[in-house]
């Protein structure tokens, strides 16, 4: 079950301070060494982060699988490092910033799916982020299902008139082709999205809505 | 290009944030300044879009594929203040709900994505379209400022990292704007595809390049302009030539190039720093150095010269 409580701001600030107290202990870098506290410390934080999948209705093999989306990302910016740190050091500071990176990313998520969108506004809100800043974020969810259902009906609808695979030629093949459809589609979908937000806007004013 | 969590230092996390808190004040402010009110329903649709656009992959070459950012296509359309709100809408709910980009690294992303390109790409954009005052110039405008904001985008996410001490800040700055000069090229393409059509069936809806609808014109052009300058000082002075210049060059020939002599030393003598960090790279920061003092001292004259302007007409 996603948070229903009064206190969002409070859910998400200790997630943040999780996700902090385990993205900001030392991993190795610029010779510095590892202390053994850190080790618990980010297993602590994973830990925290499948009690609250769980908390928020989640299996946990589900939890483990949106994780596991994250471990590609965190692979990018962890395997350089690796490599260029010291050929003594290189597997341990692997594991250590791997480590660290994904317990920050699940405590992150798993705030992210126990909050769910509704419970996230306000907890912007609480935590005093500038109104206009909390208005347009609560719009951009809003609007974002509707917007998205759009893209993917539009991506549909242009693979379903082309004869080869997929709804684009490659840009290296055939950039000009695939740059003109990706325009007229894209462009179309700004379009739409900014037609329906003019039209909720006026829908709002008549009924006496102020902005 | 979205930092996740346990890459960067606290000092880096706290410099960057304190950066994007001023920046995002600021555009708040001039966006509450403008008379041209904006729904927050209709800046969210667009926020709402971008997320969107950046779903949409092209693909590249075989198991590739790309997408747009926005930065620049937002600043054309909205202009750079309401662009840099709409880019911190768009980052804070990709790290927030879909973890692209770590909380902690949020004030880094926004101030790469969300304000240093907006920015950059904005200030191209429209000193093209002045040049250029037709939809064509528009459509160039946000060609180049994809580019441009692409490039700003990585030279700063390249400094967060080797600050950071992850990578070698040489190393890291030049691979970074390697493999960003093609992504620029792809963000370049799509921006011009997507403004060519919005040019053709809305151009009314091409906010950003209409100057009477920006009030903080002068700040903007001028921040852009500095991002800009910065981004040219940057990348471009590591690459001049070493060999000298027409004076020296002369000098040398005629056999007098050994009595010149320094009447004082120089605080960054032949453009590099008082510590070791690579020569390309001393040369780079002490363009970027060099860039924003001018640019201060000319914010300091030019406030000059207005006050006795100003003090003038009164008498």
């Amino acid at each position: 079950m996603p948070y229903t409580g009064n206190r969002p701001g409070v859910v998400l600030a200790l997630g943040i301070g999780l996700v902090m107290s385990a993205a900001l202990s030392p991993a190795g870098l610029d010779g510095a060494a590892i202390p053994a506290w850190v080790w618990p410390l980010w297993l602590g934080v994973f830990l925290a982060a499948l009690a609250a999948f769980r908390r928020a209705g989640y299996p946990i093999v589900e939890a483990l699988r949106r994780i596991g989306w994250l471990v590609p990302l965190v692979l990018v910016f962890t395997v350089p490092a690796a490599l260029v740190a010291p050929a003594s050091q290189r597997l341990l500071i692997f594991a250590a910033l791997a480590s660290r990176a994904l317990a920050a990313a699940a405590a992150a998520a798993a705030m992210a799916i126990w909050l769910g969108p509704s419970g996230m506004v306000r907890a912007v809100r609480q935590l005093g982020a500038p109104s206009r800043l909390a208005d347009v974020f609560e719009a951009m969810l809003a609007s974002l299902a509707g917007v998205l259902r759009q893209a993917h009906a539009m991506l549909r609808a242009r693979e379903a008139r082309r004869s080869s695979i997929g709804a684009w030629s490659l840009v290296a093949a055939a950039p000009v082709e695939t740059a003109r459809g990706f325009g007229r589609l894209v462009a179309s979908l700004l379009l739409r999205a900014l037609e329906r937000a003019e039209a909720l806007e006026r829908a709002r004013r008549a009924r006496g809505f102020e902005p | 290009m979205h930092l996740p969590d346990g890459f960067l230092t606290a000092g880096v996390m706290v410099g960057t944030w304190t950066a994007t808190g001023a920046g995002v004040a600021a555009a708040l402010r001039a966006e509450r300044r403008d008379d041209h009110h904006m729904p927050a329903g209709v800046l969210g649709a667009v926020a709402a879009f971008i997320f969107a656009a950046q779903l949409v992959n092209v693909p590249v070459a075989p198991g590739t594929s790309g997408h747009l950012v926005g930065a620049a296509l937002a600043a054309v359309l909205l202009g750079p203040w309401r662009a840099t709100i709409v880019m911190t809408v768009v980052l804070a709910v990709q790290a927030l709900m879909f973890q692209d980009g770590g909380l902690g690294a949020l004030g880094a992303n926004t101030l790469d994505m969300g304000i240093a390109a907006v920015f950059a790409g904005w200030t191209t954009a429209s000193l093209t379209a002045r040049w250029l005052p037709t939809p064509r110039g528009a459509v160039a405008g946000g060609v180049l400022g994809g580019f441009t904001a692409t490039l700003s985008s990585a030279a700063l996410t390249s400094v967060w990292l080797g600050l950071s001490g992850l990578y070698p800040l040489g190393g890291i700055v030049r691979v970074m704007l390697f493999t960003h000069t093609f992504i620029g090229v792809l963000e370049a393409l799509l921006t011009g595809a997507i403004l060519t059509t919005v040019v053709r069936w809305r151009p009314d809806l091409v906010l950003g390049l209409q100057t009477r609808q920006q009030p903080a014109w002068g700040g903007a052009l001028v921040l852009g302009s500095l991002s800009v300058a910065g981004i040219i000082a940057a990348f471009v002075a590591p690459f001049a030539s070493g060999a000298p210049d027409g004076l020296e060059h002369a000098a040398e020939r005629l056999g007098f190039g050994g009595r010149a002599a320094a009447w004082w030393t120089a605080p960054l003598p032949d453009y590099g720093l008082p510590f070791t960090m690579g020569p390309g790279l001393e040369t780079a920061l002490a363009g970027v150095a060099g860039t924003v003092m001018v640019a201060v001292v000319a914010w300091g004259v030019s406030r000059g010269v207005g006050t006795r302007r100003r003090d003038a007409v009164h008498r």
